[in-house]
Protein backbone atom coordinates (compact mmCIF):
# COMPACT_ATOMS: atom_id res chain seq x y z
CA UNK A 1 0.00 0.00 0.00
CA UNK A 2 1.42 3.35 -1.00
CA UNK A 3 1.65 6.23 1.43
CA UNK A 4 -1.05 8.12 -0.44
CA UNK A 5 -3.39 5.15 -0.20
CA UNK A 6 -2.70 4.75 3.47
CA UNK A 7 -3.39 8.42 4.09
CA UNK A 8 -6.61 8.10 2.16
CA UNK A 9 -7.53 5.04 4.21
CA UNK A 10 -6.82 6.84 7.49
CA UNK A 11 -8.81 9.81 6.35
CA UNK A 12 -11.80 7.61 5.65
CA UNK A 13 -11.53 6.04 9.07
CA UNK A 14 -11.41 9.32 10.96
CA UNK A 15 -14.01 9.59 13.66
CA UNK A 16 -17.14 11.26 12.38
CA UNK A 17 -20.05 12.27 14.44
CA UNK A 18 -23.47 13.19 13.18
CA UNK A 19 -24.33 15.31 16.19
CA UNK A 20 -21.19 17.42 15.84
CA UNK A 21 -21.65 17.83 12.11
CA UNK A 22 -25.30 18.71 12.47
CA UNK A 23 -24.46 21.22 15.21
CA UNK A 24 -21.76 22.89 13.14
CA UNK A 25 -24.02 23.13 10.08
CA UNK A 26 -26.83 24.57 12.18
CA UNK A 27 -24.54 27.11 13.87
CA UNK A 28 -23.06 28.15 10.53
CA UNK A 29 -26.53 28.55 9.08
CA UNK A 30 -27.62 30.76 12.00
CA UNK A 31 -24.48 32.91 11.62
CA UNK A 32 -24.99 33.33 7.88
CA UNK A 33 -28.64 34.16 8.39
CA UNK A 34 -27.72 36.71 11.08
CA UNK A 35 -25.36 38.58 8.75
CA UNK A 36 -27.28 38.27 5.50
CA UNK A 37 -30.89 37.87 6.60
CA UNK A 38 -31.41 41.60 7.05
CA UNK A 39 -31.29 41.73 10.86
CA UNK A 40 -27.74 43.05 11.09
CA UNK A 41 -27.08 45.53 8.32
CA UNK A 42 -23.40 46.10 7.73
CA UNK A 43 -24.00 48.89 5.22
CA UNK A 44 -25.71 50.93 7.93
CA UNK A 45 -22.32 51.64 9.34
CA UNK A 46 -21.05 53.45 6.29
CA UNK A 47 -23.74 56.05 5.85
CA UNK A 48 -22.64 59.67 5.67
CA UNK A 49 -24.59 60.65 8.73
CA UNK A 50 -22.74 58.06 10.75
CA UNK A 51 -19.37 59.23 9.46
CA UNK A 52 -20.23 62.78 10.51
CA UNK A 53 -21.37 61.46 13.89
CA UNK A 54 -18.11 59.62 14.34
CA UNK A 55 -16.01 62.63 13.36
CA UNK A 56 -17.88 64.86 15.78
CA UNK A 57 -17.54 62.31 18.55
CA UNK A 58 -13.80 61.89 18.31
CA UNK A 59 -13.04 65.44 17.17
CA UNK A 60 -15.01 67.18 19.84
CA UNK A 61 -17.14 65.19 22.31
CA UNK A 62 -14.51 62.67 23.32
CA UNK A 63 -11.69 65.20 23.47
CA UNK A 64 -10.76 65.97 27.07
CA UNK A 65 -12.16 69.36 28.07
CA UNK A 66 -8.83 71.07 28.86
CA UNK A 67 -7.45 70.12 25.43
CA UNK A 68 -10.29 71.63 23.44
CA UNK A 69 -9.16 74.83 21.79
CA UNK A 70 -12.41 76.66 22.22
CA UNK A 71 -12.16 76.50 25.98
CA UNK A 72 -8.74 77.95 26.48
CA UNK A 73 -6.57 75.07 25.27
CA UNK A 74 -4.58 74.14 28.36
CA UNK A 75 -1.54 71.90 28.08
CA UNK A 76 -0.54 68.67 29.72
CA UNK A 77 -0.72 70.22 33.17
CA UNK A 78 -4.34 71.20 32.68
CA UNK A 79 -5.11 67.69 31.48
CA UNK A 80 -3.59 66.15 34.58
CA UNK A 81 -5.46 68.57 36.76
CA UNK A 82 -8.73 67.62 35.05
CA UNK A 83 -8.01 63.89 35.47
CA UNK A 84 -7.27 64.49 39.15
CA UNK A 85 -10.45 66.46 39.61
CA UNK A 86 -12.69 63.82 38.00
CA UNK A 87 -10.95 61.16 40.07
CA UNK A 88 -11.49 63.02 43.34
CA UNK A 89 -15.08 64.01 42.64
CA UNK A 90 -16.37 60.79 41.09
CA UNK A 91 -13.76 58.21 40.20
CA UNK A 92 -12.63 57.42 43.73
CA UNK A 93 -16.16 56.94 45.07
CA UNK A 94 -17.19 54.92 42.04
CA UNK A 95 -14.15 52.67 42.02
CA UNK A 96 -14.38 52.07 45.77
CA UNK A 97 -18.09 51.24 45.65
CA UNK A 98 -17.65 49.01 42.60
CA UNK A 99 -14.94 47.00 44.29
CA UNK A 100 -16.90 46.72 47.54
CA UNK A 101 -20.06 45.55 45.74
CA UNK A 102 -18.06 42.90 43.90
CA UNK A 103 -16.25 41.73 47.04
CA UNK A 104 -19.37 41.41 49.19
CA UNK A 105 -21.40 39.69 46.48
CA UNK A 106 -18.74 37.15 45.60
CA UNK A 107 -18.34 36.25 49.29
CA UNK A 108 -22.10 35.70 49.58
CA UNK A 109 -22.17 33.70 46.35
CA UNK A 110 -19.15 31.69 47.45
CA UNK A 111 -20.82 30.79 50.73
CA UNK A 112 -23.96 29.59 48.96
CA UNK A 113 -21.92 27.55 46.53
CA UNK A 114 -19.89 26.01 49.33
CA UNK A 115 -23.01 25.00 51.26
CA UNK A 116 -24.93 23.60 48.32
CA UNK A 117 -22.12 21.92 46.36
CA UNK A 118 -22.44 18.53 48.14
CA UNK A 119 -26.23 18.75 48.01
CA UNK A 120 -26.21 19.32 44.27
CA UNK A 121 -23.63 16.62 43.52
CA UNK A 122 -24.88 13.44 41.93
CA UNK A 123 -22.26 11.29 43.60
CA UNK A 124 -23.14 12.03 47.22
CA UNK A 125 -26.91 12.16 46.76
CA UNK A 126 -27.48 8.44 46.31
CA UNK A 127 -28.98 5.69 48.46
CA UNK A 128 -25.57 4.45 49.40
CA UNK A 129 -23.06 7.00 48.13
CA UNK A 130 -19.79 5.75 46.65
CA UNK A 131 -20.65 2.10 47.37
CA UNK A 132 -23.47 1.33 44.98
CA UNK A 133 -24.61 3.19 41.90
CA UNK A 134 -28.23 2.59 42.77
CA UNK A 135 -30.44 5.67 42.60
CA UNK A 136 -33.27 6.38 44.91
CA UNK A 137 -35.99 8.89 44.34
CA UNK A 138 -35.57 11.05 47.43
CA UNK A 139 -31.84 11.66 47.29
CA UNK A 140 -32.01 12.07 43.57
CA UNK A 141 -34.70 14.69 43.87
CA UNK A 142 -32.51 16.62 46.34
CA UNK A 143 -29.65 16.91 43.88
CA UNK A 144 -31.95 17.63 40.97
CA UNK A 145 -33.72 20.45 42.80
CA UNK A 146 -30.46 22.10 43.85
CA UNK A 147 -29.26 21.86 40.26
CA UNK A 148 -32.45 23.37 38.92
CA UNK A 149 -32.22 26.23 41.39
CA UNK A 150 -28.64 26.82 40.27
CA UNK A 151 -29.63 26.93 36.60
CA UNK A 152 -32.51 29.32 37.25
CA UNK A 153 -30.31 31.65 39.32
CA UNK A 154 -27.64 31.66 36.67
CA UNK A 155 -29.78 31.90 33.55
CA UNK A 156 -31.14 35.35 34.40
CA UNK A 157 -28.46 37.98 33.73
CA UNK A 158 -27.14 40.06 36.66
CA UNK A 159 -28.39 43.26 35.10
CA UNK A 160 -31.98 41.99 35.03
CA UNK A 161 -31.80 40.70 38.60
CA UNK A 162 -30.57 44.13 39.69
CA UNK A 163 -33.31 45.87 37.73
CA UNK A 164 -36.01 43.75 39.38
CA UNK A 165 -34.51 43.92 42.88
CA UNK A 166 -34.10 47.68 42.67
CA UNK A 167 -37.86 48.09 42.36
CA UNK A 168 -38.44 46.01 45.48
CA UNK A 169 -35.61 47.16 47.73
CA UNK A 170 -35.13 50.76 46.67
CA UNK A 171 -31.90 52.56 45.84
CA UNK A 172 -29.31 51.16 48.23
CA UNK A 173 -26.34 49.05 47.19
CA UNK A 174 -28.28 45.88 48.11
CA UNK A 175 -29.93 45.30 44.70
CA UNK A 176 -26.53 45.34 42.98
CA UNK A 177 -24.94 43.16 45.66
CA UNK A 178 -27.78 40.65 45.66
CA UNK A 179 -28.05 40.57 41.87
CA UNK A 180 -24.39 39.69 41.51
CA UNK A 181 -24.55 37.30 44.44
CA UNK A 182 -27.59 35.45 43.09
CA UNK A 183 -26.25 34.99 39.56
CA UNK A 184 -22.81 33.89 40.77
CA UNK A 185 -24.31 31.67 43.47
CA UNK A 186 -25.89 29.70 40.64
CA UNK A 187 -22.58 29.41 38.83
CA UNK A 188 -20.48 28.54 41.89
CA UNK A 189 -23.05 26.01 43.13
CA UNK A 190 -22.79 24.15 39.87
CA UNK A 191 -19.00 24.39 39.65
CA UNK A 192 -18.79 23.25 43.26
CA UNK A 193 -21.01 20.26 42.52
CA UNK A 194 -18.78 19.35 39.59
CA UNK A 195 -15.72 19.63 41.81
CA UNK A 196 -17.28 17.24 44.31
CA UNK A 197 -18.23 14.81 41.55
CA UNK A 198 -14.70 14.80 40.16
CA UNK A 199 -13.02 13.90 43.45
CA UNK A 200 -11.30 10.50 43.57
CA UNK A 201 -13.90 7.98 44.65
CA UNK A 202 -11.84 5.40 46.43
CA UNK A 203 -11.01 7.25 49.67
CA UNK A 204 -14.63 8.36 49.88
CA UNK A 205 -15.90 4.82 49.41
CA UNK A 206 -13.49 3.80 52.18
CA UNK A 207 -14.97 6.36 54.54
CA UNK A 208 -18.47 5.22 53.70
CA UNK A 209 -17.57 1.61 54.32
CA UNK A 210 -16.39 2.63 57.77
CA UNK A 211 -19.91 3.86 58.37
CA UNK A 212 -19.56 7.60 57.79
CA UNK A 213 -22.77 9.51 57.16
CA UNK A 214 -23.18 11.90 54.24
CA UNK A 215 -22.47 14.96 56.36
CA UNK A 216 -19.45 13.29 57.94
CA UNK A 217 -18.09 12.50 54.49
CA UNK A 218 -18.70 16.09 53.42
CA UNK A 219 -16.97 17.65 56.42
CA UNK A 220 -14.06 15.26 56.71
CA UNK A 221 -13.32 14.62 53.03
CA UNK A 222 -15.26 16.57 50.40
CA UNK A 223 -14.47 20.05 51.74
CA UNK A 224 -10.80 19.48 52.51
CA UNK A 225 -10.22 17.73 49.17
CA UNK A 226 -12.26 20.04 46.99
CA UNK A 227 -11.58 23.42 48.56
CA UNK A 228 -8.46 24.21 46.53
CA UNK A 229 -10.19 23.71 43.22
CA UNK A 230 -13.28 25.56 44.41
CA UNK A 231 -11.23 28.58 45.43
CA UNK A 232 -9.70 28.70 41.95
CA UNK A 233 -13.20 28.99 40.51
CA UNK A 234 -14.08 31.50 43.18
CA UNK A 235 -11.28 33.88 42.22
CA UNK A 236 -12.03 33.44 38.56
CA UNK A 237 -15.62 34.51 39.21
CA UNK A 238 -14.39 37.42 41.33
CA UNK A 239 -12.81 38.94 38.21
CA UNK A 240 -16.09 38.82 36.33
CA UNK A 241 -17.93 40.22 39.35
CA UNK A 242 -15.81 43.36 39.31
CA UNK A 243 -16.46 43.77 35.61
CA UNK A 244 -20.21 43.40 36.13
CA UNK A 245 -20.26 45.64 39.20
CA UNK A 246 -18.97 48.59 37.16
CA UNK A 247 -22.05 48.29 34.98
CA UNK A 248 -24.79 47.73 37.57
CA UNK A 249 -24.41 51.33 38.70
CA UNK A 250 -26.10 52.34 35.47
CA UNK A 251 -29.37 51.36 37.11
CA UNK A 252 -28.88 54.03 39.77
CA UNK A 253 -26.64 52.45 42.40
CA UNK A 254 -23.43 54.28 43.26
CA UNK A 255 -20.85 52.30 41.33
CA UNK A 256 -18.84 53.59 38.38
CA UNK A 257 -21.77 52.97 36.04
CA UNK A 258 -23.84 55.56 37.91
CA UNK A 259 -21.32 58.30 37.15
CA UNK A 260 -21.05 57.07 33.56
CA UNK A 261 -24.78 57.47 33.03
CA UNK A 262 -24.72 60.82 34.77
CA UNK A 263 -21.90 62.04 32.52
CA UNK A 264 -23.87 60.90 29.50
CA UNK A 265 -26.96 62.75 30.67
CA UNK A 266 -24.89 65.95 30.85
CA UNK A 267 -23.34 65.22 27.43
CA UNK A 268 -19.89 65.06 28.95
CA UNK A 269 -18.39 62.31 26.86
CA UNK A 270 -14.79 63.17 27.74
CA UNK A 271 -15.60 62.56 31.39
CA UNK A 272 -17.54 59.42 30.48
CA UNK A 273 -14.54 57.95 28.70
CA UNK A 274 -12.22 58.82 31.56
CA UNK A 275 -14.56 57.07 34.02
CA UNK A 276 -14.62 54.00 31.77
CA UNK A 277 -10.83 54.10 31.78
CA UNK A 278 -10.85 54.13 35.61
CA UNK A 279 -13.13 51.10 35.43
CA UNK A 280 -10.81 49.31 33.03
CA UNK A 281 -7.87 49.88 35.37
CA UNK A 282 -9.91 48.54 38.29
CA UNK A 283 -10.85 45.42 36.30
CA UNK A 284 -7.22 44.83 35.34
CA UNK A 285 -6.21 45.25 38.98
CA UNK A 286 -8.84 42.70 40.01
CA UNK A 287 -7.56 40.32 37.32
CA UNK A 288 -4.10 40.72 38.80
CA UNK A 289 -5.27 40.11 42.38
CA UNK A 290 -7.18 37.04 41.25
CA UNK A 291 -4.14 35.76 39.33
CA UNK A 292 -1.90 36.27 42.37
CA UNK A 293 -4.35 34.48 44.65
CA UNK A 294 -4.73 31.55 42.27
CA UNK A 295 -0.97 31.20 41.88
CA UNK A 296 -0.49 31.33 45.62
CA UNK A 297 -3.13 28.64 46.10
CA UNK A 298 -1.63 26.39 43.44
CA UNK A 299 1.78 26.58 45.04
CA UNK A 300 0.33 25.44 48.34
CA UNK A 301 -0.09 21.91 47.02
CA UNK B 1 -3.26 26.07 55.97
CA UNK B 2 -3.12 28.54 53.09
CA UNK B 3 -6.70 27.72 52.20
CA UNK B 4 -7.83 28.39 55.74
CA UNK B 5 -6.05 31.73 55.66
CA UNK B 6 -7.72 32.56 52.36
CA UNK B 7 -11.15 31.73 53.78
CA UNK B 8 -10.62 33.96 56.81
CA UNK B 9 -9.26 36.76 54.62
CA UNK B 10 -12.29 36.50 52.37
CA UNK B 11 -14.70 36.77 55.27
CA UNK B 12 -12.85 39.86 56.51
CA UNK B 13 -13.00 41.36 52.99
CA UNK B 14 -16.73 40.70 52.76
CA UNK B 15 -17.32 42.33 56.13
CA UNK B 16 -15.15 45.34 55.19
CA UNK B 17 -17.10 45.72 51.95
CA UNK B 18 -20.37 45.52 53.86
CA UNK B 19 -19.26 48.33 56.16
CA UNK B 20 -17.76 50.39 53.33
CA UNK B 21 -21.02 50.34 51.41
CA UNK B 22 -22.86 51.57 54.48
CA UNK B 23 -25.33 48.73 54.24
CA UNK B 24 -27.74 47.79 56.97
CA UNK B 25 -29.92 44.75 57.25
CA UNK B 26 -32.84 47.11 57.71
CA UNK B 27 -32.53 48.07 54.04
CA UNK B 28 -33.11 44.46 53.10
CA UNK B 29 -36.71 44.70 54.24
CA UNK B 30 -38.66 45.91 51.23
CA UNK B 31 -40.34 49.29 51.51
CA UNK B 32 -44.11 49.05 52.03
CA UNK B 33 -44.70 49.63 48.32
CA UNK B 34 -41.89 47.24 47.52
CA UNK B 35 -43.43 44.45 49.54
CA UNK B 36 -46.73 44.75 47.72
CA UNK B 37 -44.89 44.87 44.43
CA UNK B 38 -42.83 41.81 45.31
CA UNK B 39 -46.01 39.91 46.25
CA UNK B 40 -47.74 40.80 43.00
CA UNK B 41 -44.63 40.07 41.01
CA UNK B 42 -44.05 36.65 42.56
CA UNK B 43 -47.74 35.86 42.34
CA UNK B 44 -47.55 36.35 38.58
CA UNK B 45 -44.85 33.71 38.26
CA UNK B 46 -47.38 30.92 37.85
CA UNK B 47 -49.24 32.66 35.08
CA UNK B 48 -46.82 33.97 32.46
CA UNK B 49 -48.64 36.06 29.88
CA UNK B 50 -49.46 34.53 26.53
CA UNK B 51 -51.24 37.67 25.40
CA UNK B 52 -50.93 41.40 26.11
CA UNK B 53 -51.70 42.25 29.68
CA UNK B 54 -52.76 45.82 28.94
CA UNK B 55 -56.46 46.63 29.04
CA UNK B 56 -56.26 48.50 25.81
CA UNK B 57 -54.34 47.09 22.87
CA UNK B 58 -54.31 48.92 19.53
CA UNK B 59 -56.22 47.02 16.90
CA UNK B 60 -53.30 46.65 14.51
CA UNK B 61 -50.79 45.54 17.16
CA UNK B 62 -49.13 42.20 16.34
CA UNK B 63 -50.03 39.26 18.57
CA UNK B 64 -48.04 39.12 21.81
CA UNK B 65 -46.54 35.76 21.02
CA UNK B 66 -45.31 36.91 17.63
CA UNK B 67 -43.64 39.90 19.31
CA UNK B 68 -42.09 37.46 21.74
CA UNK B 69 -40.77 35.28 18.95
CA UNK B 70 -39.37 38.30 17.13
CA UNK B 71 -37.53 39.40 20.29
CA UNK B 72 -36.18 35.90 20.78
CA UNK B 73 -35.01 35.85 17.17
CA UNK B 74 -33.24 39.21 17.45
CA UNK B 75 -31.61 38.15 20.71
CA UNK B 76 -30.25 34.98 19.13
CA UNK B 77 -29.18 36.58 15.87
CA UNK B 78 -27.34 39.49 17.54
CA UNK B 79 -25.53 36.96 19.71
CA UNK B 80 -24.68 34.76 16.72
CA UNK B 81 -23.38 37.69 14.67
CA UNK B 82 -21.35 38.99 17.62
CA UNK B 83 -19.94 35.56 18.38
CA UNK B 84 -18.89 34.90 14.78
CA UNK B 85 -17.16 38.28 14.67
CA UNK B 86 -15.47 37.50 17.99
CA UNK B 87 -14.17 34.19 16.65
CA UNK B 88 -12.86 35.95 13.57
CA UNK B 89 -10.96 38.53 15.64
CA UNK B 90 -10.28 36.51 18.79
CA UNK B 91 -8.75 33.42 17.19
CA UNK B 92 -5.83 35.18 15.42
CA UNK B 93 -5.29 37.39 18.48
CA UNK B 94 -5.23 34.25 20.63
CA UNK B 95 -2.58 32.68 18.42
CA UNK B 96 -0.50 35.86 18.46
CA UNK B 97 -0.82 36.04 22.24
CA UNK B 98 0.36 32.47 22.83
CA UNK B 99 3.86 31.45 23.85
CA UNK B 100 4.53 30.19 20.29
CA UNK B 101 5.07 33.76 19.19
CA UNK B 102 8.16 35.84 20.05
CA UNK B 103 7.76 38.12 23.04
CA UNK B 104 7.97 41.37 21.11
CA UNK B 105 4.74 40.41 19.30
CA UNK B 106 3.11 38.51 22.13
CA UNK B 107 3.33 41.19 24.81
CA UNK B 108 1.71 44.05 22.87
CA UNK B 109 -1.01 41.65 21.72
CA UNK B 110 -1.66 40.63 25.32
CA UNK B 111 -1.98 44.27 26.35
CA UNK B 112 -4.50 44.81 23.55
CA UNK B 113 -6.43 41.71 24.65
CA UNK B 114 -6.51 42.96 28.24
CA UNK B 115 -7.80 46.37 27.18
CA UNK B 116 -10.59 44.88 25.05
CA UNK B 117 -11.64 42.61 27.88
CA UNK B 118 -11.50 45.09 30.70
CA UNK B 119 -14.40 47.23 29.47
CA UNK B 120 -17.84 45.68 29.85
CA UNK B 121 -20.00 45.22 26.75
CA UNK B 122 -22.66 47.57 28.12
CA UNK B 123 -20.06 50.32 28.51
CA UNK B 124 -18.87 49.67 24.96
CA UNK B 125 -22.52 49.99 23.96
CA UNK B 126 -22.81 53.39 25.66
CA UNK B 127 -19.68 54.65 23.90
CA UNK B 128 -20.63 53.18 20.53
CA UNK B 129 -24.17 54.55 20.76
CA UNK B 130 -22.65 58.00 21.21
CA UNK B 131 -20.09 57.53 18.45
CA UNK B 132 -22.17 55.64 15.88
CA UNK B 133 -25.79 56.02 16.90
CA UNK B 134 -28.45 53.34 17.18
CA UNK B 135 -28.00 50.45 14.77
CA UNK B 136 -28.08 46.69 14.97
CA UNK B 137 -24.39 46.69 14.19
CA UNK B 138 -23.71 48.86 17.25
CA UNK B 139 -25.01 46.08 19.46
CA UNK B 140 -23.02 43.43 17.60
CA UNK B 141 -19.75 45.38 17.84
CA UNK B 142 -20.36 46.25 21.50
CA UNK B 143 -20.58 42.54 22.35
CA UNK B 144 -17.83 41.51 19.94
CA UNK B 145 -15.07 43.72 21.37
CA UNK B 146 -14.89 42.29 24.91
CA UNK B 147 -15.84 38.80 23.72
CA UNK B 148 -12.96 38.80 21.20
CA UNK B 149 -10.63 39.75 24.02
CA UNK B 150 -11.90 36.99 26.30
CA UNK B 151 -11.75 34.36 23.53
CA UNK B 152 -8.22 35.47 22.65
CA UNK B 153 -7.10 35.24 26.27
CA UNK B 154 -8.54 31.80 26.86
CA UNK B 155 -7.44 30.47 23.47
CA UNK B 156 -3.86 31.56 24.08
CA UNK B 157 -3.93 29.92 27.53
CA UNK B 158 -5.36 26.69 26.09
CA UNK B 159 -2.67 26.63 23.40
CA UNK B 160 0.02 27.22 26.02
CA UNK B 161 -1.29 24.44 28.25
CA UNK B 162 -1.90 21.86 25.49
CA UNK B 163 0.55 18.93 25.52
CA UNK B 164 3.31 19.62 23.00
CA UNK B 165 4.40 16.03 22.32
CA UNK B 166 2.87 15.84 18.85
CA UNK B 167 4.10 19.33 18.00
CA UNK B 168 7.69 18.52 18.96
CA UNK B 169 7.57 15.18 17.13
CA UNK B 170 6.47 16.90 13.92
CA UNK B 171 9.15 19.57 14.33
CA UNK B 172 11.70 16.81 14.81
CA UNK B 173 10.74 15.20 11.50
CA UNK B 174 11.32 18.45 9.66
CA UNK B 175 7.94 20.15 9.64
CA UNK B 176 7.96 23.95 9.61
CA UNK B 177 6.62 25.64 12.75
CA UNK B 178 3.38 26.47 10.94
CA UNK B 179 2.90 22.88 9.72
CA UNK B 180 3.68 21.49 13.15
CA UNK B 181 1.23 23.94 14.71
CA UNK B 182 -1.56 23.07 12.29
CA UNK B 183 -0.96 19.32 12.49
CA UNK B 184 0.29 18.83 16.02
CA UNK B 185 -0.95 21.55 18.33
CA UNK B 186 -4.19 23.00 17.00
CA UNK B 187 -5.98 19.61 16.78
CA UNK B 188 -4.98 18.90 20.40
CA UNK B 189 -6.37 22.18 21.70
CA UNK B 190 -9.35 22.43 19.34
CA UNK B 191 -11.98 20.50 21.36
CA UNK B 192 -11.40 22.66 24.44
CA UNK B 193 -11.37 25.81 22.33
CA UNK B 194 -14.63 24.80 20.68
CA UNK B 195 -16.27 23.98 23.99
CA UNK B 196 -15.23 27.32 25.44
CA UNK B 197 -16.46 29.21 22.37
CA UNK B 198 -19.83 27.49 22.73
CA UNK B 199 -20.03 28.48 26.38
CA UNK B 200 -19.28 32.07 25.40
CA UNK B 201 -22.14 31.89 22.92
CA UNK B 202 -24.44 31.27 25.87
CA UNK B 203 -22.94 34.38 27.54
CA UNK B 204 -23.41 36.34 24.31
CA UNK B 205 -27.09 35.44 24.30
CA UNK B 206 -27.45 36.83 27.83
CA UNK B 207 -25.55 40.00 26.90
CA UNK B 208 -27.62 40.42 23.78
CA UNK B 209 -30.79 40.13 25.86
CA UNK B 210 -29.54 42.75 28.33
CA UNK B 211 -28.59 45.20 25.55
CA UNK B 212 -32.32 45.58 25.05
CA UNK B 213 -32.26 47.86 28.11
CA UNK B 214 -30.47 50.37 25.90
CA UNK B 215 -33.14 50.32 23.23
CA UNK B 216 -32.04 47.46 20.99
CA UNK B 217 -34.97 45.21 20.01
CA UNK B 218 -33.93 42.22 22.12
CA UNK B 219 -35.64 40.59 25.11
CA UNK B 220 -34.33 43.17 27.60
CA UNK B 221 -36.19 45.97 25.82
CA UNK B 222 -39.55 44.26 26.26
CA UNK B 223 -38.79 43.07 29.76
CA UNK B 224 -38.02 46.61 30.87
CA UNK B 225 -41.12 47.98 29.20
CA UNK B 226 -43.41 45.32 30.62
CA UNK B 227 -42.00 45.85 34.12
CA UNK B 228 -42.37 49.62 33.93
CA UNK B 229 -45.99 49.17 32.85
CA UNK B 230 -46.48 46.84 35.85
CA UNK B 231 -47.34 43.95 33.52
CA UNK B 232 -45.68 41.34 35.69
CA UNK B 233 -47.11 38.33 33.89
CA UNK B 234 -45.46 39.57 30.72
CA UNK B 235 -42.18 40.01 32.62
CA UNK B 236 -42.34 36.37 33.61
CA UNK B 237 -42.86 35.37 29.99
CA UNK B 238 -39.60 37.14 29.13
CA UNK B 239 -37.77 35.63 32.09
CA UNK B 240 -38.94 32.13 31.22
CA UNK B 241 -37.86 32.67 27.64
CA UNK B 242 -34.32 33.52 28.70
CA UNK B 243 -34.14 30.58 31.09
CA UNK B 244 -35.44 28.24 28.41
CA UNK B 245 -32.97 29.57 25.85
CA UNK B 246 -30.08 29.08 28.26
CA UNK B 247 -31.30 25.59 29.19
CA UNK B 248 -31.44 24.53 25.53
CA UNK B 249 -27.98 25.92 24.84
CA UNK B 250 -26.64 24.24 27.93
CA UNK B 251 -28.13 20.87 26.99
CA UNK B 252 -26.62 21.25 23.56
CA UNK B 253 -23.17 22.19 24.81
CA UNK B 254 -23.20 19.40 27.39
CA UNK B 255 -23.88 16.88 24.63
CA UNK B 256 -21.10 18.24 22.46
CA UNK B 257 -18.71 18.33 25.38
CA UNK B 258 -19.42 14.77 26.44
CA UNK B 259 -18.39 13.57 23.01
CA UNK B 260 -15.33 15.64 22.33
CA UNK B 261 -13.73 16.79 25.51
CA UNK B 262 -12.25 13.91 27.40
Amino acid sequence: MSVAQRVHELRRQRPRDRFLRGSLVLLAAVVIYAWFGGDVRVTELFSERRAANLARFFGHDAMPRPLRDAEGGGGFGALLQWVGQVWREKGATGVGATFAIAALSIVLAGAYGLLTAPLASRTLMRCDPYLSSEDCAWWRSVSISFRLIAVALRAVPEYMWAFLLLAVLGPTAWPAVLALAVHNAGILSRLGAETVENLPRRPLAGLRRLGASRSQIAVSALYPLGLGRYLLYFFYRFETCVREATVLGMLGVVSLGYFVVEARARDRYDELLLLILFGAILVLAADFISWLARRWLRQAK
Amino acid sequence: MRRGLVLVALLVCGLAAFLALGLGFGDLVPRPGGLKLAGEFLGAAWRPALDYQADFVPQNAPAFLSVALAALRKTLLFAAAAMSLSLLIGTPLGLLGSALVPARVRLPVRVLIALMRSVHELLWAVVLLAALGMSSLTAVIAIAIPFSGTLAKVFSELLDEAPTTAYRALRGTGATPLQAFLGGLLPVAAPDMGAYAFYRFECAVRSSAVLGFFGFPTIGYYLKRSFENLHYREVWTWLYMIVLLVLVLEWWSAHLRRRFVA
